[in-house]
């Protein structure tokens, strides 16, 4: 096949100027906050000149540094376990006869629904070490004195951290699987190979562009992550990278300390894809021959059940277990009571919704930014990935690294990122609506980004081609062709964006300004102030009105998203 | 001398004449507030919930001015503050931190507008001295630092006395405290401590395995899980929870409670700076006071009567570090801190 750098001529297409807008929009995105941080790492707090010190001072202590390497202890272990989580139930659901399709589904939605630091705090009734649900039921049953759980330890901190990281990885995996043909699969079996040889050496290598990309997201979600650490690791007596950040921005503020400190994660992203591009590369993972072959689910037999058992056990975990604490505290007088029928009230959902003033607003708001910031986010990234696939520009594969780069930072830093970039001129957005939206956008580009790359690797350019030889231009080959083969997979990422950007916290919590409160920064403000039930109140009210739009979404759309039903 | 006495003796009669909680000067303020429409105050003060009654106490008094709050932690809010003065930005009319610290930098940095408010004369009398000299930031809330327990497992009468009953063996995973780092209640409560006990204090407490929270209000949630059975508190969040029905409940330690004292400050390029005044007055004033009772909170007004079930700030044995001590001990006790518990 010649590739397109390979005909110099097909830069005179018209589509190169399209091409040429969407990545100085990436540039402008990406680039600009991020030139800002970086000097202002390297920025001297009184003078404004150059100066090495803030590097000395994020480094120079080993406590720092043993939270740095905490944070890529829990990242690297949440990850793996989000792979022994996410993977065989994307595999149960997409290629299989299990049951109950719809109900693992609608629970790893509600998964990725509910904010972490509301997860974890649910995590903290489950599984403390001195009064934890499960610890209690565990004494109860067995008669020790003293429950084997203790959610205040990094295996703690793992856990709870992969329970609200897995659906990426189901998601991303199951997105894949659902375009594996059953043919290749057929040829192992006609060859003598089992289900559990053909699953590992035929459909999982198959779908590995997709699980590494996963993999980088969670990794670099987990350690950029403020909430759950700073409930669970601190009582639990270690730091991580977030919670020594948190202290730079203590009175008084070392922007520039804390600019320096997170820098170095930009390297480890750099790592992270070249490995991703040199496990990938040198084998074609092209699956997705168009409208052709034929998928059937994988016959079970008995094990079925367990396949159900297990997807059932993880999202009881993510899920179930933490929704019933939850909901338990949201109708509550006092959830310290427990239980009990007189201590049931709708007055904190009441309070919540119609005495608080900013509740509505917010939530307007939260969801209206989410919207329009998922939008932005999901048309750059296909454009950058499909440029970078196709190799429509030199060095396309640096737009890779620009496009994940603002995963690794932070939330925190990057936000002084945002403010640097858009308080002065030539775009002065603080105090609006755009600040936060261009910001979500920015923050979620990289899962925009893996999901639009993943989905344009699958598709075989000679599908393309096909439409070229026949006289079609570039973009109308990418209307006619790639397009309707890419709709599925945008209505999941578009969902795998928004969600995110529904929650998002760290970056907000600097740039809202009154008119422009999200629910997020008010969830977080009730996180310190002791009031659960509150707390639990407008979490569930957070999750119920995203459940409801996505459901409107698939009315809308037409289709069920995610879950398509194979026939039976 | 007899002319100051008539004219105390008068000013006497017309205070008792003139409405409840009006001041010299309130008509003019008001009518002047009202041109400016809104304020928006940034407050680190008290919960949210409180926060919304009081603008809405506020509104109600004084209809036509709206109040907006932006209810945050106080490093949050000082750091937005920070972004606004430096993008020369107007938006926060009243700053109310509970960091001390902060208020010298913001006086220093020039960044308030002095104010005598008319209501002062009301401060309880113990709380004035934390005012600044020259009127940049006023006292405008209190809160105290308790002994905190579950009383579905600690009974009354186990329940610790004094602070160092919190050391004693028997407490030993049970305690829960916050992180001076994040919280200035926690913060002052370590300086006090080690006032009181020197830095053995914590030495000793560490060996307990205290559960260490961010917030001082953490301690509440760890108490309702019986997390903990234990805790240094605040007495407002306790006293709101346990209203609530949660099964808590306070000791007034004998060794002294520890009085957190917030101030709040008018912010100089404030875009309305008579509604500002206007609001300083309201946070002073009885009505404000009442408000903030009603949600289980201290008041700072003389006259006005602390909650049930929590006692009077008048009538307790208070301790309290000076704002020099806070100012000095809070950097120094932060790392203290972190040698000794590690975090």
């Amino acid at each position: 096949m010649v590739t397109e750098a390979a005909r110099p001529e097909r830069h005179l297409d018209r589509s190169a100027i399209v091409w040429a807008l969407f990545v100085i929009v990436l540039l402008v995105l990406v680039v600009n906050p991020l030139a800002r941080l970086l000097w202002t790492s390297f920025q001297h707090p009184d003078t404004g000149g150059f100066t090495l010190e803030n590097y000395a001072a994020a480094y120079g202590r080993w406590r720092y540094v043993e939270a740095l390497l905490n944070s890529l202890v829990v990242g690297f272990a949440a990850a793996l376990l989000c792979v022994v989580f996410g993977v065989p139930m994307a595999w149960a659901v997409s290629r299989t006869d299990m049951p109950a399709k719809g109900l693992v589904w609608a629970a790893v939605l509600g998964t990725f629904i509910m904010p972490n630091y509301l997860g974890a705090v649910a995590w903290i009734l489950l599984a403390g070490p001195n009064a934890g649900w499960l610890n209690r039921a565990f004494t109860a049953l067995t008669g020790a004195t003293a429950g084997p759980f203790n959610v205040y330890s990094m295996p703690g901190l793992v856990l709870v951290i992969a329970c609200y990281s897995f659906p990426y990885m189901f998601v991303f995996t199951r997105g894949a699987l659902d375009l594996v043909s059953s043919e290749m699969e057929d040829a192992a079996s006609t060859l003598g190979a089992g289900i559990a040889r053909t699953t590992l050496r035929i459909t999982l290598p198959l779908v590995l562009p997709a699980i590494l990309g996963a993999f980088i997201v969670v990794f670099l979600e987990a350690i950029a992550l403020f909430g759950t650490p700073a409930l669970i690791a601190l009582p639990a007596r270690f730091q991580v990278m977030t919670t020594t950040l948190w202290q730079m921005f203590e009175f008084p503020p070392r922007l520039q300390v804390a600019a320096a400190y997170s820098m170095p994660l930009l390297l480890i992203t750099v790592f992270l894809f070249w490995l991703q591009y040199r496990i990938i590369a040198r084998k074609g993972y092209v699956a997705l021959t168009g409208k052709g072959g034929e998928r059937r689910p994988v016959q079970l037999g008995i094990w079925r059940w367990v396949a159900l058992g297990y997807c059932l056990f993880v999202t009881s975990l993510s899920f179930f277990l933490p929704l019933l604490v939850v909901l338990q505290a949201a109708f509550a007088n006092a959830w310290g009571r427990g239980f009990a029928l007189d201590n049931v009230t709708l007055r904190n959902v009441r309070f919540v919704l119609f005495d608080q003033p900013s509740t509505r607003r917010a939530t307007l708001n939260t969801f209206l930014y989410a919207g329009a910031a998922s939008l932005i986010a999901l048309a750059l990234a296909l454009a950058i990935a499909y440029i970078v696939a196709r190799r429509l520009v030199p060095m396309g594969r640096v737009l890779t690294y620009v496009a994940m780069a603002p995963f690794v930072i932070p939330g925190i830093v990057l936000a002084i990122g945002f403010y640097a970039a858009y308080t002065t001129r030539p775009l002065v957005l603080y105090g609006t609506a755009w600040i936060l939206i261009l910001a979500f956008a920015t923050r979620f580009l990289p899962i925009a980004y893996t999901n639009s790359d993943a989905a344009i690797r699958a598709i075989n350019p000679e599908l393309e081609d096909a439409a070229r030889i026949l006289g079609g231009s570039r973009l109308l080959s990418l209307r006619k062709v790639v397009g309707p083969l890419l709709k599925r997979g945008l209505a999941g990422a578009f969902i795998l964006v928004f969600i995110p950007a529904t929650r998002e916290l760290s970056s907000a919590i600097f740039l809202y300004t009154t008119g422009t409160q999200v629910l997020s920064v008010l969830l977080f403000d009730k996180s310190d102030e002791g009031n659960f039930e509150l707390l639990s109140a407008m979490g569930l009210i957070l999750v119920v009105v995203t459940v409801a739009l996505i459901l409107v979404g698939f009315r809308l759309v037409g289709r069920d998203f995610l879950l398509r039903r194979t026939a039976t | 001398m007899i002319t100051r006495i008539l004219a105390l003796a008068a000013a006497v009669v017309l205070l008792g004449s003139a409405p409840a909680g009006a001041f010299d000067g309130e008509k003019p303020l008001y009518e002047a507030a009202k041109k400016e429409k809104e304020i928006t105050w940034y407050t680190a003060h008290y919960n949210s919930e409180t926060a919304a009654a009081i603008c809405q106490g506020f509104e109600k008094k004084y209809p036509g001015v709206k109040c907006n709050y932006v209810r945050t932690t106080a490093q949050v809010a000082y750091q937005r503050l920070a972004q606004d003065q430096k993008a020369g930005i107007a938006q926060a009319s009243v700053i109310s931190s509970t960091d001390q610290g902060h208020y010298t930098k913001m006086k220093q940095d020039g960044w308030l507008l002095p104010y005598k408010p008319k209501n002062l004369s009301e401060l309880v009398d113990a709380f004035k001295p934390f005012n600044d000299p020259d009127d940049q930031f006023v006292a405008t809330a209190a809160g105290l630092v308790l002994i905190t327990y579950n009383t579905s497992v600690v009974a009354p009468s186990e329940a610790p006395k004094r602070w160092t009953d919190l050391t004693d063996p028997k407490w030993k995973n049970k305690v829960s405290i916050g992180h001076p780092g994040f919280s200035g209640y926690v913060g002052t409560w370590v300086v006090q401590m080690k006032k009181l006990y020197g830095w053995d204090y914590f030495k000793k407490l560490e060996q307990n395995k205290p559960r260490i929270g961010r917030s001082i209000n953490d301690t509440v949630t760890m108490l309702n899980a019986k997390e903990s059975l234990v805790a240094a508190g605040p007495s407002a969040t306790t006293l709101e929870s346990k209203a609530k029905g949660n099964p808590l409940a306070v000791v007034y330690p004998e060794d002294g409670a520890v009085l957190m004292v917030s101030a709040s400050g008018i912010v100089k390029n404030a875009p309305a700076p008579n509604a500002a005044k206007l609001f300083m007055e309201y946070l002073l004033s009885r009505e404000g006071n009442e408000v903030v009772v009603s949600q289980y909170q201290d008041p700072v007004n003389k006259h006005v009567k602390p909650m049930a079930g929590g006692k009077s700030i008048a009538d307790v044995r208070t301790i309290r570090p000076s704002l020099t001590e806070i100012e000095k001990g809070i950097p120094e006790v932060k790392e203290l801190f972190r040698e000794t518990f590690g975090i």
